[in-house]
């Protein structure tokens, strides 16, 4: 890392770095308020928060939030993230500030990073923040003496309630840069290894001059009785399997009334497009292809925010680290690690973020291979394909050992992409090689009370930047789609116009079911329709028909198109609901043999074809962008296809 | 005599001498188990797997594994 010059300007840029948990984003939050937007470190997905901030009357501040680093010597993608900012020397645009965030009751290693920072000469403050947990725990630091040692200005604060943001201001506009006494000499340090050692040596020291203790700390002692039952083999896990259960049923109950707000206002937008722009293509490409495909992503905000709520609350109270603790040990035997329950429970709602999440995890093998098998875990796309299927194939009055039939065969798909995984993930683990030993380290914090604020910031930019990855794609996949079935070869669309046209004209005619029949018989002969008719044969032994085939092929882009095609196909009128499709469904034949499509067979083949094929460009768009390359995708697109397409014929041919 | 983390009972204090990984060793230190600092068993798993530890107030979970790699001694 290279010195840089710094002298305080009209305009600089405020750099939080820290140890994770040591507050970065909460004082980012209290100095930056609502002027915060959220973008992305070139080339990788790790977030990366830009507010701005007065600092006084003249002098204004950008503010950057990095991911959190213990050291300079990077472990994890995050981390690596934050060493490459800090190092990148091309940024001259704005004097920069460094200011380390420390948590003040946890002192010793969160020098660490501050003397590293201080030795590669960079402009830096230090903010002890916490120190309402250090009165707590009856510690007293002497600041005036922390200062003298480390040679650089140290703030005091307690950021959750913005206490010392004043002269923290203050310290940034009087700021200059006066060259500190090394802690470790560049001839001390041969390697990184003998570098921290020397170097938290030295912290000790220093800890030892300024910091008294006149007690026992009371936090240390409620964490261990929460951890009592919490990490208990027995209840431990009772409590994490119950804790799940009410997740998923806040999820599915509370998120259906503004879904269905969702699905309406699509409806009442697109109508409203449909009737004041004019008529033509534009018009068709805009409701039909752009407006549904967002309509089709925009809808599953709600379950997608609220998991992401539950997880940000989990993760902040410090609960997450103690489900890695419990669930280390099972995954550990897949190839996968206790991190990786967080990217795989994240699955559950959408693969996008989860994927997103597993950064977390140090080890590359075990990143990757969380990666790999989490589109595997049945997401919340998969539902409503799940819901019309099983509602096709079983009454909803059968009943299994007194359980609703419908309601088990739902629960069993989201087992099967669980032990899918899980066994993906086994198989994979002899797959990829690595030299990397696997560790599992992990700090576990101490419990606190979950900060709202936070977590809903939290929830905001997670799902704006979810909204905006997957939306770029599905947006552009919605218009090929929507080309592919609006026109076909040859002349037989325009056939199909002449063809109606004296019945339109006809004022007795009822103009909905007619269009509706015109819709049905123009996608049959549009290009999609003949690529379904095309690989009919393929797919013929897994008891699909063409129409089937077609409905494949346009939910490529995102499984839930799978219901709109499926209307469009057995000619659905908008305002009919599910069961309207289901009945034209259920009566439905291939035209060959006369005999019905949708038997119980057909209709278990195509559940565990939906719910192992990976029918999502976003999905592979995400892990394109977090593995670096075309490779790993192609591979699991690939796998998931055969896996898909074996398992549905042998479903098939089991139940036939 | 040297013995490593992973043969001790919770409840156990033991300081740390060595760790016998140089990765291992950084990540450990940048959570603050540093040589010569006081270690408390807190917790195993079952089939002690993965153990959790404090050192000074923090908490810290770690295979079983890692924890072989740690040479001790009883406080
Ligand atoms: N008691 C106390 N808690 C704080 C303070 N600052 C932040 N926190 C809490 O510490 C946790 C981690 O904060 P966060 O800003 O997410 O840390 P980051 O990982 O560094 O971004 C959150 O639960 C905060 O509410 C503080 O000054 N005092
Ligand atoms: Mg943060």
């Amino acid at each position: 890392m290279k010195k840089k010059e710094f002298k305080v300007e009209d305009k600089l840029r405020l750099i939080l770095v820290g140890n994770p948990n040591s507050g970065k984003s909460t004082l980012f939050n209290s100095l930056t308020g609502l002027n915060q937007r959220i973008g992305n470190f070139p080339g990788v997905t790790v977030e990366k928060k830009i507010g701005s901030v007065k600092i006084n009357y003249q002098i204004d501040a950008e503010v950057i939030d990095l991911p959190g680093t213990y050291s300079l010597s990077p472990r994890s993608e995050d981390e690596r993230v934050t060493f490459e900012y800090l190092s990148d020397n091309t940024r001259t645009d704005l004097p920069e500030l460094i200011v380390v965030v420390a948590d003040a009751s946890n002192l010793k290693r969160n020098l660490l990073l501050a003397t590293q920072l201080i030795d590669s000469e960079q402009p830096t403050i230090l903010v002890l923040n916490m120190m309402d947990v250090v009165e707590r725990n009856k510690q007293n630091i002497d600041i005036e003496k922390l200062q003298k040692r480390l040679g650089i200005p140290v703030v005091p604060m307690n950021a959750r309630l913005g206490k010392g943001t004043k002269e923290l201001k203050a310290t940034i506009a009087a700021y200059q840069y006066q060259q500190a006494e090394k802690f470790i000499e560049d001839h001390e340090s041969k390697d990184a290894l003998q570098n921290t050692i020397y170097r938290f040596e030295k912290i000790k020291g220093i800890i030892a001059e300024t910091l008294t203790k006149e007690g026992e700390s009371r936090t240390a002692t409620i964490t261990r009785k929460i951890d009592n039952v919490f990490t208990h083999p027995v209840w431990g896990f009772a409590i994490f399997l119950f804790i799940l259960f009410l997740i998923f049923q806040a999820i599915f109950s509370w998120s259906s009334y503004p879904m269905e707000w969702i699905e309406n206002g699509f409806l009442v937008l697109g109508n409203f497009i449909a009737e004041t722009l004019p008529s033509g293509v534009l018009n068709d490409l805009l409701v039909d292809g752009v407006l549904a495909g967002l309509g089709g992503i925009v809808i599953f905000i709600p379950q997608i925010a609220m998991l992401f709520m539950f997880i940000a609350i989990l993760e902040d109270t410090g609960y997450l680290s103690r489900v890695s603790f419990l669930t280390d040990a099972l995954l550990k035997r897949f190839g996968l690690n206790g991190r990786s329950i967080i990217p795989l429970l994240g699955g559950a709602a959408c693969a996008v973020p989860a994927i997103m999440s597993a950064r977390i995890i140090a080890n590359k093998k075990e990143r990757l291979l969380t990666i790999f098998v989490t589109p595997l875990i049945s997401c919340s796309a998969r539902i409503p394909v799940y819901t019309l299927l099983i509602a096709l194939v079983i009454p909803a009055d059968k009943q299994f050992l007194s359980f609703n039939l419908q309601g088990i065969i739902m629960m069993g798909l989201y087992l099967l992409g669980f032990a899918a995984a899980l066994v993906t993930a086994a198989v994979m683990k002899y797959v990829v090689k690595s030299k990397e030993r696997s560790h599992f380290v992990m700090e576990l914090p101490i419990y606190r009370t979950p900060r709202w604020t936070n977590i809903g910031m939290t929830i905001l930019n997670k799902t704006k930047l979810f909204l905006f990855e997957a939306g770029k794609i599905i947006i552009a996949v919605s218009i090929v789609l929507w080309v592919l079935s609006s026109y076909g070869p040859g002349e037989k669309m325009a056939d199909i116009d002449a063809k109606y046209e004296t019945v339109l004209a006809d004022s007795n005619a009822d103009l909905t079911v007619i269009n509706e029949q015109i819709a049905t018989e123009k996608l049959e002969v549009s290009y999609a329709g003949h690529i379904g008719k095309f690989i009919e044969p393929a797919i013929r032994p897994l008891g699909f028909d063409w129409k089937i085939g077609i409905a494949i092929i346009t939910s490529f882009a995102a499984r839930e198109v799978f219901v709109g095609t499926m209307a469009t196909l057995y000619t659905v009128g908008d305002d009919e609901n599910t069961e309207g499709i289901k009945a034209k469904m259920q009566r439905a034949t291939f035209s060959d043999t006369g005999e019905k499509v949708y038997t119980r067979a057909t209709g278990y083949s195509l559940l565990i074809f939906y719910a192992f094929a990976l029918q999502c460009m976003a999905t592979v768009a995400i892990v394109v962008k977090e593995t670096g390359g075309w490779k790993w995708p192609i591979i699991q697109l690939v796998y998931m296809g055969a896996l898909a397409y074996f398992s549905s014929l042998l479903i098939f041919q089991i139940f036939s | 005599m040297k013995s490593n983390l992973a043969d001790y009972k919770v409840g156990d204090r033991v300081i740390l001498k060595n760790v016998l990984d140089a990765q291992l060793t950084i990540q450990l230190y940048s959570m603050g188990c540093v040589v010569g600092e006081e270690i408390l068993v807190e917790r195993k798993a079952p089939f002690g797997d993965p153990i959790i530890i404090s050192v000074e107030d923090s908490f810290i979970s770690l295979r079983k594994d890692d924890a072989k790699k740690m040479e001790v001694e009883l406080s």
